[in-house]
């Protein structure tokens, strides 16, 4: 039912150890859902890959990942013409909220998710404020369209190498502190923390989306577990609970 | 004509001899997304513990050659909530064992105290080899004594089909399996996971929060398929196998050792339409090999060993 062979288009680095794949076909998926990429014909590695839906178009599906171990090691060898199998789209979107403008913030490779969501936000007229960090320019992808499809787009690198030098929450403060807009986060654990932590400071709604070691994708195994902060102890599966969780809901 | 793949097991006849092993497939409602369960010989549904149990902190899996560790710690809602669940599975008229699991004997007893009325429940499958909680299960099933009490206990509490799931983390399983079965066993599953552990370089630290787990997947598989054919030769009572069963062919070796059914676990992680497709494949296989019944390929390797195998494959008669 959701098990897509879908051929590779294109395939390439679009920054240091970050890739993009265009597969042929639509999946009809929604910001911050994702798919399970089977990497190998044989059982070793064993596991499929959830990698993040960068975009959606009538005839194409966009997934951006960084090369990170054995198995997107093996997925960035593939070439074009090869057919993946792919499940999904997995998993629980970005709420899209009935507000005129949205903060979006972006670490690293949490850039995938979100470069779609500012396409779906910016295609409801909304206005959108595009944060994107990375350690340096060299590592920093941001698409060719982002420009298209927001209002104002600010960069931030460690380094200082492209845009602002420091973390991206830095400018992104700012942004939180001017707009009442939701705020719409991707990235590495200490930024998402950091972004919850200001969106609750400016009384803000504030989604983030999760990433984590897979088994089944599909909500069976509760392998890739988040701790919540309900009463007692409690963990919800991010594959199908989340990946997106409302950021005052999960530890970072 | 078809192969007859009908298969018994205690009180249950099965359709055919594949069921999704019990922490690998929910309560199987994220499958059934993929493919009609009706088709399923029965479903084992997740360890169910008799209150809510949190499960351990992540991360809980670790990947491993061909393998995966896994340290779920038995997260599940609690037999109160598992029997609705379980109850909503009746419509596919395919037998529901229930994976029963505790912390202590009484915790055993609760689970299957609440749902020995349950009509949608047609076998409980005793979970004493699970190696990652502190107290309860592996505890329970690695010693003879002790299993052949725990499962008299839990005899007296049920008239449906008792199933003992043995860990392979013991000395001896062929001990195990014969407590198990004095104590009134209907049927044995095994294998549970190896227990096992990954250490990150870069980090310098377990990769699993619980710092050990229990292997899975095709790495286990010869050492579930040798414990199926020694247990087997053992003890009177049919035994599932299980353990790394990735496709039709792992299944019929688990068949041809002995075994009268199998369960498939982490392969649905890959490919949520294996069961299926190894229900397919095993009806080929006899089909291919001129076989009418499922039943005449049962431990039909025993038969056809060599004089160089020997009775339990060490070399020795």
């Amino acid at each position: 039912m959701k098990i897509n062979l879908m051929q590779i288009e294109k395939h390439c680095e679009v920054a240091d150890g970050i890739r993009r794949l265009v597969l042929s076909g639509r999946l009809e998926a929604e910001p911050g859902q994702f798919v399970h990429v089977s990497v190998s014909e044989t059982l070793d590695p064993l596991l499929r890959r959830p990698l993040s839906i960068h975009d959606c178009t009538e005839d194409k599906t966009v997934l951006l990942y960084r090369v990170c171990g054995r198995g997107t090691d093996l997925l960035s060898g593939k070439k074009p013409g090869e057919v993946l199998d792919v499940l999904g789209p997995l998993g629980n979107g970005f709420a899209v909220a009935d507000s005129e403008e949205a903060v979006l913030v972006a670490g690293g490779i949490g850039i995938a998710p979100l470069f779609f969501l500012a396409r779906i936000l910016w295609r409801a007229g909304k206005k959108v404020h595009f944060f994107a960090g990375a350690k340096n320019s060299l590592e920093l992808y941001l698409p060719e369209e982002i420009g298209k499809v927001a209002t104002s787009v600010v960069l931030a690198t460690d380094d200082g190498t492209a845009g602002h030098r420091g973390l991206v929450t830095e400018p992104a403060s700012i942004a939180l502190e001017e707009t009442d807009a939701p705020v719409y986060c991707c990235g590495p654990p200490p930024m998402m923390r950091e972004v919850v932590r200001l969106s609750a400071r400016f009384k803000r709604d504030v989604f983030v989306s999760l990433e984590a070691q897979m088994a089944c994708g599909v909500g069976a195994c509760q392998g890739c577990v988040t701790a919540m902060r309900a009463n007692g102890i409690d963990y919800s599966r991010i594959c199908t609970d989340g990946p997106v969780f409302r950021g005052e809901d999960v530890f970072l | 004509m078809k192969p007859d793949l009908s298969v018994k097991i205690g009180g249950m006849t099965l359709l055919n001899p594949v069921m999704p092993a019990s922490g690998c497939f929910g309560y199987g409602e994220e499958y059934a997304h993929y493919f009609d369960l009706a088709v399923l010989g029965a479903i084992i549904v997740k360890g169910t513990t008799a209150s809510p149990c949190p499960g351990n902190p992540p991360p809980r899996l670790a990947e491993t050659a061909a393998g995966l560790l896994n340290a779920i710690g038995l997260q599940n809602p609690g037999a109160a909530s598992a029997r609705e669940k379980i109850s909503s599975l009746a419509k596919y008229g395919v037998p529901v064992i229930v994976n029963v699991a505790g912390h202590s004997v009484e915790d055993y007893c609760e689970v299957v105290r609440a749902m020995e009325k349950d009509l949608a429940v047609a076998a409980f499958e005793l979970n004493i080899s699970c190696p990652n909680v502190s107290a309860g299960g592996m505890a329970f099933g690695t010693e003879p004594g002790l299993v052949e009490r725990l499962v008299q206990k839990i005899r007296l509490l049920t008239k449906k089909t008792l199933i003992v799931k043995l860990s392979p983390n013991v000395t001896d399983i062929v001990k195990i399996a014969r407590a198990a079965e004095a104590g009134g066993a209907d049927a044995l599953s095994l294998i549970n996971t190896l227990l096992g552990m990954a250490i990150d370089v870069r980090t310098r630290r377990p990769v699993l929060a619980n710092l050990t787990g229990g292997l899975s997947g095709p790495a286990v598989k010869p050492v579930a398929l040798r414990m199926v054919w020694q247990v087997t030769s053992a003890v009177n009572v049919p035994v599932i196998g299980l353990g790394g069963i990735s496709c039709a062919q792992d299944a019929t070796e688990f068949l041809l050792a002995g075994a009268s059914a199998v369960a498939v676990g982490t392969a649905n992680f890959n490919n949520p339409l294996i069961c299926p497709q190894i229900i397919d494949g095993i009806s080929a296989y006899l089909s291919d090999n001129s076989f009418s019944s499922l039943g005449q390929i049962i431990g039909l390797a025993k038969e056809n060993k060599t004089e160089a195998g020997g009775e339990c494959g060490c070399g020795k008669k």
